[in-house]
């Protein structure tokens, strides 16, 4: 066995991802390698200090909230979409009807005026504020 | 049928629920997901509230992007990569002023439990979560993955969608590296021998 293979046999070695007949020809190696005798001694301390050691695992009532929260800022991101696009296609509609549909000045059409004014300014203001959330979001650029 | 991870299991009808927009074969993925995603993000963003962030948009990104993932495949190795993705651009952005949590990492229970070993215990896991912390991302995640996620080479090769080849030799360059800034550490450890904790 070659010694720059410390890399690949060595971890395997360490890790016990060995068969018992590559075990055993790795070990005869090693008895005849300085180089990587000691290589093995060291890295193996170091598998042994990681090898003690944990994540230490938050409470129970942590993962608790943890679903809670998830399923929250879901269902508010998929009402959030919704509402928009609502609002987005009533706006349209009284735009388009304003359009098509000149006649005397109602009360009903000076309340949708009224009404899409609003959609429109809210709509803007929204579109702003998410492209403002766009310019500064840190995972914009995330592949999925 | 059951599509293995490692030590996690979800089965491919939970999985198919879930695609096919049921809550609750949602929540049963992210309770079985949920506690490996909080602890690789940990381990690669070095920050709990981070880790708590980010392993939740991860999952609805996931969510979002449920159409895309294949019945045939496991599950984590595919979130996974939405998961990395995250944390990786999160650091990116946050280049030279990443805040590293402390009391992360832990030893597991020993036999001795004098004060003096306790402190021993608590400085030595410091010192080991800071030298991980001071990796490569690269580095630290097959760290992570390895050693306190336990996956095996093949499990890990196919998480990050590398050869086990390049995973033992991330990790071989991971060890030396910490070996070079914990050598004290590990060599006390080995003249203490097995009793040492």
């Amino acid at each position: 066995m070659s010694c720059n293979r410390i890399e690949t046999d060595g971890m395997r070695y360490i890790d016990g991802e060995m068969t018992a007949a590559e075990k055993n020809e790795f070990e005869k190696h090693l008895a005849s390698c300085v180089e990587c005798r000691r290589a093995i001694d060291e890295l193996g301390r170091v598998e042994r200090l990681t090898g003690m050691m944990r994540i230490r695992d938050p409470q129970d009532d942590f993962w608790e909230v943890y679903w809670k929260k998830l399923f929250r800022r879901t269902e508010r991101r998929t009402g959030w979409l919704l509402l928009i696009s609502g609002a987005a296609l009533i706006v349209l509609y009284a735009l388009w009807k304003g359009v098509t549909d000149f006649g005397e000045i109602t009360f009903v059409k000076v309340v949708t005026v009224i009404l899409t004014a609003g959609f429109i300014i809210l709509l803007i203001s929204a579109i702003r504020e998410r492209v403002h959330q766009y310019k500064t979001d840190r995972y914009k650029d995330i592949e999925r | 049928m059951t599509v293995t991870d490692g030590t996690m299991e979800i089965s491919k009808e939970t999985l198919r629920a879930w695609k096919e927009g049921s809550v609750e074969a949602f929540e049963e993925v992210v309770r079985t997901a949920m506690k490996r995603a909080y602890a690789v993000a940990v381990g690669i963003l070095g920050n709990a509230e981070d880790a708590y962030d980010l392993s939740q948009e991860a999952f609805m990104a996931a969510h979002r992007a449920k159409a895309t993932f294949d019945l045939e495949r496991p599950f984590f190795p595919w979130f996974y990569r939405i998961l990395r993705n995250r944390c990786l651009n999160f650091l990116r952005k946050k280049a030279g002023r990443r805040e590293v949590s402390i009391d992360v990492l832990i030893e597991k229970p020993g036999r001795s439990e004098s004060p003096e070993k306790g402190v021993m215990r608590k400085e030595r896991a410091e010192a080991l979560w800071k030298a991980i912390q001071d990796l490569t991302p690269e580095h630290r995640e097959i760290v992570i993955l390895r050693s306190f996620q336990e996956l095996s080479y093949r499990e890990i090769a196919e998480t990050l969608g590398i050869s086990e080849g390049t995973v033992m030799s991330r990790l071989y360059y991971a060890r030396r590296s910490l070996y070079g800034k914990l050598k004290d550490i590990c060599d006390d450890l080995y003249i203490e021998g097995d009793d040492a904790p």
